[in-house]
């Protein structure tokens, strides 16, 4: 029954990006964002988009996986380019009838603000969640906020809670389906009744889960005791986080295309004041 | 010989209740020692491997391992660090994400540096047969490749001391095997020591020595064959003794023929004893069986596949199941066994061709037609494998009333519905206003078993009702079973083990790779040792057992074919000695 739940939409592949260090990849994300925040001329836009298919083709990730990731959010950018239209006035009148004007101001900022919400998530999605597993990012994670240890902040038991919480997904969703196959059995109904009555029905599935959440939890922490985990101190790793010269170039590479964006959307917009 | 861990007069209480989960144990383990700890649940032998390995602090008493104090604060962590543990769930001690991943948590903790380390990951995993699945999720894996898993994990911290507390007690027995073949391995070639906390009597009749633990106290030891074939002890603890002393146990109970401990000893000395007894008996056909005929489910022409690029879980299955009978659906974890049961109410509806069909008086009822799905549930009872994870009411007595209740049972008939189910599973009416969740396990899968029982349901299927229960308890659950049988319940019982299979059902069903092999009477299937091969099914021990007694008795042909026709131990104590049941 819930089967189709994909967590991480991780995509398997062997290219320059999924093989890329993660630490540089949660870096260029942030350069890329804060980047996209900034563009507003056409001209920078278009080269966004150009990047984006550049960055897609070194991700070796196929159209139809990018068009899987996008899909959920079109209500939403469809919504936003309505919404934009019909209150933003600037510009020649295209459209008027009642109370209704549409202006071309409006449809050009409507746009851009679409094509640029929808490259944020197409960026997102190649540089972060379909080439690095999870656990790759909590690794990254864990080095990139090392420093805050100075200041007491526990980054290696957060980063710990994210793996196991990573590692029990599947588990716990198999044991819901385990849980609701059994109540309805028993005549529980999930699926039809009012909102209240079927809300009512998920205490069916939640109370046996959580008991045994905490059951695992507490059978969990035993196990590892035993295999002697104690805190991040003093811990070795099988795969330790490896900066290579040729990830750095990699880095170095794509940073200068988030920079690109800038200075064109800096130039685009001097020029326009003349 | 040197001891690997030594335990004395220890006490434990988990609270600072009176109530110790271990009242004074000693307990001895030599080093390169393979020994067995029973107990029945809550015996409190699970709390003396955590004991062992400093998990818990006993409150009196002492306890060394490798010859360090366990109160010791600066050294405890070495008897940790030399120290391997498998608990019983194989989800609840995997922490990585990936198999190579989950090996390297426990040397990782304890700072061993690469290349060391990938070493230590790669040795582990190909002893125990994963390396080629290291980079696999460890959620994916099956319960006998998690608990592998489990021991790659603690070979990879080269230990010299390992406690496995119920270890196979999820596994089928295939995977069982071969896990107890890999802990017998590191015992001969490691020389490591091994506490294995057990129900299961064939694990520890393989063991150097056994202890028995019930009400926290230690109240037999020995050597395996000394203690276990002690039956009389044995089942007052709430354990199993092997085949050949119950036998004897039940001859004696049966014509009061008297046996010493020294003829209960082995096979061999067991033989020498009906040997001296029963040489050339004439052995009467006993009662014959009931037959049944009416058909009430049938399963025609059924296909499954959980995805479309996927193998197919089920393939061509027919399969008729009579009114009254008990049939038994037997065959490895994955064969398809519990796809099939969960077609039979339809929580899972036919694909294709395939139809499950309910004949009730003149009308049939098809899980194809959605309309007919809530009048089928009703009729149809399914109890999953351990069904206590499915509680989750203020009280038993609500609990069990959710099924019934949603089937749109009221007042005095849900009353009277919930009570009588309670009675059945054999619940006190005290225990109805507790809270489920401060039951014990055992009580808790009855609670489970009555909330569908009480649903009043005709066929009732059962997903390995006894798995994880202690000897008693497995007792107990067939009791029940039988009596919800004898009651006109039809019953699916779905099981890993044949020698259950053959004692309590009319007809076995064996299954392989999502196929029927066979379905047949218990005495007849066995018959034919041509089609068992090509099947791959082993004759139950009893069977094998009793072929070989006709064999030393010199039995006549017609005496010996009724022997064979024993289902139980029981019953072959009361043919051989000639009393009717």
């Amino acid at each position: 029954m819930l089967k189709d739940i994909s967590i991480g939409r991780y995509y398997r592949a062997n290219s320059v990006l999924h093989n890329l260090d993660p630490r540089c990849k949660a870096i260029l994300f942030i350069l890329y964002l804060v980047a996209i925040f900034l563009l507003k001329s056409p001209i920078a836009i278009g080269l966004l988009v150009v990047l984006t298919v550049i960055l897609q083709i070194l991700g070796k990730i196929p159209p139809k996986v990018m068009w899987n990731s996008a899909k959920p959010i079109l209500p939403i950018i469809i919504l936003i380019v309505v919404l934009n239209v019909l209150t933003l006035k600037s510009g020649d009148v295209i459209f008027s009838w009642w109370k209704i004007t549409i202006t071309e101001g409006g449809v050009k900022s409507a746009l851009i603000m679409a094509v640029r919400l929808l490259m944020m998530i197409l960026v997102t999605s190649i540089i972060l969640t379909l080439t690095t597993t999870p656990l790759k990012l909590s690794e990254a994670l864990e080095k990139l906020f090392a420093p805050l240890k100075v200041i007491k902040f526990p980054v290696h038991e957060m980063a710990m809670m994210m793996s196991i919480a990573l590692r029990f997904i599947p588990t716990l969703i198999d044991e819901t389906d385990k849980i609701m196959k059994a109540q309805v059995s028993r005549g529980a109904d999930y699926d039809t009744g009012t909102i209240v009555s079927r809300l009512k029905g998920y205490v069916t599935v939640l109370v046996p889960l959580f008991v045994s959440s905490f059951r695992r939890a507490d059978e969990l922490a035993t196990a590892m005791d035993a295999r002697c985990y104690n805190g991040g101190e003093g811990r070795t790793k099988l795969h330790p986080l490896k900066l290579t010269g040729k990830d750095v170039a990699i880095f170095i590479a794509l940073s200068l295309g988030a920079f690109l964006l800038v200075a064109v959307e800096k130039i685009d917009s001097i020029r326009s004041l003349f | 010989m040197e001891n690997t861990a030594r335990a004395k007069d220890v006490r434990f209480s988990y609270s600072d209740s009176d109530k110790y989960a271990v009242d004074g144990a000693s307990l001895t383990i030599g080093e390169g020692e393979y020994v067995a700890l029973l107990g029945a649940n809550g015996s409190g032998k699970s709390t003396m491997a955590k004991l062992l390995d400093v998990l818990e602090m006993p409150n009196e008493g002492d306890i060394t391992v490798f010859g360090i104090d366990t109160k010791d604060d600066d050294k405890f962590w070495d008897i940790r660090r030399n120290t391997g543990c498998v608990f019983q769930n194989p989800d609840n001690q995997i922490v990585g994400t990936t198999v190579e991943e989950d090996v390297a948590f426990g040397p990782e903790n304890i700072g061993i540096p690469n290349p060391e380390l990938s070493e230590r990951v790669e040795n582990a995993l190909k002893y125990v047969g994963l390396f080629d699945k290291k980079e696999r999720q460890t959620a994916k894996l099956s319960g006998g490749q998690k608990q592998k898993l489990a021991i790659a994990g603690v070979l990879a911290m080269s230990p010299k001391f390992l406690l496995l507390d119920e270890a196979t007690a999820m596994l089928d027995p295939v995977s069982r095997d071969e896990f107890l073949a890999l802990v017998e391995k590191l015992v001969r070639e490691n020389k490591i020591s091994v506490l294995t906390i057990t129900h299961d009597m064939t694990e520890a009749s393989r063991t150097d020595k056994v202890y028995i633990m019930e009400k926290g106290k230690i109240t037999l030891e020995g050597a395996p064959q000394d203690v276990l074939n002690n039956v009389p002890e044995m089942l007052e603890a709430g354990l199993d003794s092997p085949i050949y002393s119950k036998l004897l146990w039940e001859i004696k109970n049966a014509t009061g023929l008297n046996y010493s401990l020294e003829d209960a000893k082995t096979i061999r000395s067991a033989l020498r004893f009906l040997g001296a007894h029963f040489t050339d008996a004439k052995i009467k056909a006993p009662s014959a069986k009931p037959k049944y005929d009416e058909t009430l489910i049938s399963v025609k022409n059924l296909s499954y596949a959980y995805d479309d690029k996927g193998p197919k879980a089920l393939k061509n299955i027919d399969l008729d199941i009579k009114k009254g009978e008990l049939l038994a659906l037997v065959g490895r974890s994955g064969c398809g066994k519990t796809t099939l049961i969960t077609h039979m109410n339809g929580i899972i509806r036919p694909q294709g061709e395939g139809k499950v069909e309910f004949h009730y008086g003149d009308t049939v009822l098809s899980t194809s037609k959605k309309k007919e799905i809530k009048q089928i549930r009703q009729k149809v009872g399914l109890v999953f494998q351990y069904p206590e994870y499915q509680l989750f009411e203020e009280t038993v007595y609500k609990d069990i009333a959710y099924g019934p209740k949603k089937m749109g049972m009221k007042d005095d008939e849900l009353d009277k519905a919930i009570r009588d189910a309670a009675k059945q599973v054999g619940l006190d009416d005290e225990v109805l206003e507790k809270s489920p969740f401060e039951l014990s396990g055992g009580q808790q899968r009855r609670v489970a078993l009555a909330g569908v029982i009480a649903m009043k349901p005709e066929v009732l299927v059962l997903d390995e009702p006894a798995a994880g229960l202690d000897s008693r308890g497995r007792r107990e659950m067939f009791k029940t079973i039988s009596e919800l049988k004898k009651n006109g319940t039809t019953i699916v019982l779905v099981t890993h083990y044949m020698d259950e299979a053959y004692e309590h059902a009319d007809r076995i069903c064996t299954m392989k790779d999502g196929m029927i092999m066979g379905v047949s009477d218990p005495i007849k299937m066995f018959e034919d040792k041509d089609a068992l091969r090509e099947m791959e099914i082993r004759a139950p021990y009893l069977r094998r057992f009793l072929e070989i007694i006709a064999v030393r008795l010199g039995l006549d042909p017609v005496s010996k074919k009724n022997l064979l026709r024993a289902q139980s131990v029981k019953e072959a104590a009361l043919l051989l000695g000639g009393v009717d049941a």
